[in-house]
């Protein structure tokens, strides 16, 4: 998964605050502009530079060397008929509909848990936090050894448990599994220490006076730790989701899309028809759609989170 | 001021050095993909030019030949490019036509030692296109089968099969499950199968293999005006069904395997399909452990001998600077004469001298592979090679290859949707 989406989120959000809190006193303060700036530098020259480039390219023939061709839609219409576009699309939704909740429902639970006073909490944290740090070739390479058929130590647990061996990687029905097994160990850390701050930010007080008012554990994390989460919880479903559809290196490195098709998703789908195939003009184009594909879901949850703001108030 | 003039020495010597250093000294930048023990070797050789020619200094840079050429793709985008480009012969087309190549003819007019006399004239004719030569070739590589001596001796066999039916029947005595039985024994259970008769390649190796059983057969795979698919989808079929059987039928290659090399060492397969640039590695098991193998010729199933080759060549990319061309081209050919070391690697030789001299033929194991030079078949250098053939993406031939291999899909079936898929790629202007 591409990390650096999550880089692109958090400072985003810093800059609003600061612009609001400029905006309440009437007058410009440059301050904190001259704060942003290097990262504005790079956000322009590396991703909104390149973005509109990209838009540009998707209309046209482009092998990287010489003048681009202008095609008007003919890249997107291909789209249309491409079969590989649909098996990248169907395996990036189900990629993402089965890690999404997982890494959601699992990173929350560790987080609950590692969030009481117990011994051996720090040690907890950092274990389940440590495989995000891991280079994602490593993790995929580490994972393909775990996930072998024949000698992977995961395939040893389940036959001691009397479980056949399972062909992970190996096999159609199996392979985006593995895959999204690989992914969760990988980056479930992350969104778990993003819940542990936002935890730690609910005043203990609430619990006390709901403990004294008689609400049991349920109530209390129905009534009180969802909903102070939810800015939280939004932060890091928005996050899931785009590194989820941005799912590329541990396929890349651990199947390559296969066997077959079966793990072949968007943007491995747009590195290969690029770099590969040279067809920078229909890479772009694929590029484009699944930039639309994530500003759709950005508005909706937007959307879907405010309603529920406003309907909490 | 006591702080600042030391540095300002210092400054002055960088300064001063340079300047004098640049006025003599060239560097050429040397791009190749070998990751493994042969990357090693090749640095050794570039050190040892580097240490006889300090105004020619060589800047090898080395990463896995698919990032390689993304890296050559983007520095060639932006109107640079290193001044040799290693590559093999298959994937010259798609960089020629977007004209990032330049021809080599008048370099080989013009050298003493890069003529064609002085080459193995199948390594030679792998270099042109459309009757044009656009490379200096290093070596080649072939399939061939590696086994495991112990083991056949154990299994009281005497020669490595030549054949498909000795393939198959030396394999039955190869392979054997938990209870020591050999699949067509009574109660041979092939679900607990503890030694493998040889290798069944999940990867690109896969339609390798295919490569050469369809060629055995004499085929075509791509019409004469290149726009679209000519196989023969029942001669295709017929070379997938061998490979598929030895896996579901015969039970003497495993299903689903991932690390040919270490099953082969580890002795859970009797034999290995697979190039010549593994022989460093089992020497080096030889020397540790006393790994016992030998190598024979990638043995003929079909009507006429035929092998997958491929190999690796010198390119001299057109944007590089052209200044330098003649220091390149100076390097390359104190390469071509000076490349002992590079038979350490494993791949074979193709400068004559080379192939005759005595230190090559004291070298284990490369004979069977020699043997099968002459039948290499190159897959085809056509500009779209990598929508067809890429090993590290959906392209018809992986796709085709995993289902046969992984799925037991039928052969002519995806023969069939391969060859469409392949039309439909060369259809497209």
């Amino acid at each position: 998964m591409v990390k650096e989406a999550t880089m692109r989120v958090l400072p985003r959000a810093r800059t609003t605050d600061t612009q609001q809190a400029a905006g309440q006193a009437w007058r410009f303060n440059a301050t904190p502009y001259w704060f942003v700036l290097p990262y504005l530098f790079f956000f322009v020259v590396f991703r909104l530079g390149p973005s509109i480039a990209g838009l540009g390219i998707s209309f046209t023939n482009w092998a990287a060397i010489g003048t681009p061709q202008w095609v008007g839609l003919a890249n997107f219409q291909a789209m249309t008929r491409d079969p590989r576009l649909a098996d990248a699309l169907r395996n990036t939704a189900i990629f993402s509909l089965v890690t999404v909740p997982l890494l959601i429902v699992l990173g929350l639970a560790l987080a609950l848990f590692l969030n009481r006073q117990k011994p051996g909490r720090a040690l907890g944290r950092v274990a389940v936090f440590t495989p995000y740090v891991i280079m994602s070739t490593v993790v995929g390479v580490l994972w393909t050894w775990l996930l072998d058929k024949d000698f992977g130590l995961v395939n040893l647990a389940l036959s001691s448990f009397g479980l056949g061996k399972v062909p992970w990687l190996v096999s159609q029905d199996w392979a985006l599994l593995g895959i999204v097994l690989t992914t969760v160990w990988w980056t479930v850390g992350y969104n778990m220490v993003l819940f542990l701050a936002g935890l730690q930010d609910i005043p203990a007080e609430l619990y006390e006076a709901a403990r004294i008012d008689g609400a049991d554990s349920l109530g209390l994390f129905r009534h009180i730790t969802i909903p102070l989460l939810a800015p939280t919880l939004f932060l890091v479903l928005m996050l899931t989701i785009i590194n989820s559809f941005q799912v590329f290196d541990l396929v890349f490195v651990m199947t390559s899309g296969g066997p077959g098709t079966a793990t072949l998703t968007l943007v491995q789908y747009i590195y290969t028809t690029g770099f590969q195939f040279l067809k920078f003009g229909y890479g772009s184009a694929i590029a484009v759609l699944l930039f639309v594909i994530l500003v759709v879901f950005a508005v909706v949850q937007t959307r879907a989170y405010r309603r529920g703001l406003s309907g909490a108030q | 001021m006591r702080k600042i003039l030391p540095l300002l020495f210092v400054l002055a010597l960088l300064v001063g050095g340079g300047v004098s250093a640049q006025d003599e000294v060239v560097t050429i930048e040397f791009w190749g993909g070998w990751t493994g023990p042969d990357g090693d070797i090749m640095r050794q050789i570039v050190e040892r030019w580097n240490e006889e020619n300090p105004n020619i200094q060589v800047n090898l840079s080395i990463q896995q030949w698919s990032p390689l050429f993304d890296s050559f793709v983007a520095s060639a985008s932006a109107g640079e490019a290193p001044d040799i480009l290693a590559m093999h012969p298959q994937e010259m087309a798609q960089f020629i036509e977007l004209g990032m190549l330049d021809p080599v003819d008048e370099i080989v007019a013009n050298s003493e030692v890069i003529k064609e006399e002085n080459y193995n004239p199948v390594a030679w004719e792998r270099q042109f296109y459309n009757g044009v030569m656009y490379a200096i070739p290093l070596d080649l590589a072939v399939h061939g089968i590696f086994y495991n001596v112990d083991l056949f001796e154990e299994a009281g066999i005497e020669a490595p099969p030549a054949t498909g039916e000795e393939l198959i029947e030396i394999g039955r005595l190869l392979t054997k499950d938990a209870n020591g039985l050999h699949p067509g024994d009574e109660g041979f259970d092939p679900e607990n199968i503890v030694q493998y008769a040889i290798n069944m390649h999940t990867n690109h190796h896969a339609f390798f293999q295919w490569w050469s059983l369809y060629n055995q057969q004499g085929g075509q795979l791509i019409s004469d005006d290149g726009l679209s698919c000519a196989m023969d989808v029942e001669k295709s079929a017929a070379a997938w069904q061998f490979l598929q059987d030895l896996v579901y039928t015969h039970h003497i290659a495993p299903q689903g395997q991932t690390d040919y090399a270490r099953d082969f060492l580890s002795g859970r397969t009797a034999m290995l399909v697979d190039g010549p640039w593994q022989i460093p590695a089992l020497e080096a098991a030889r020397e540790e452990s006393g790994f016992n193998w030998a190598s024979a010729p990638y043995p003929t199933v079909f009507d006429q001998p035929a092998v997958w080759g491929s190999g690796h060549n010198f390119t001299l990319p057109s944007m590089a600077d052209p200044e330098k061309r003649d220091e390149a081209v100076q390097f390359l050919e104190w390469l071509a004469a000076n490349s002992a070391a590079w038979l350490e690697s494993g791949q074979l030789p193709i400068f004559l001298e080379l192939v005759e001299s005595e230190e090559f033929k004291a070298m284990p194991g490369r004979d069977a592979f020699m043997e099968m030079l002459p039948y290499q078949v190159l897959l085809p250098n056509i500009p779209k090679h990598n929508e067809i053939f890429a090993s590290n993406a959906p392209t018809p031939m992986m796709v085709m290859a995993q289902h046969i291999i992984l799925e037991q899909a039928d052969p002519l079936t995806e023969s069939q949707i391969a060859c469409d898929a392949i039309t439909g790629i060369l259809s497209i202007p």
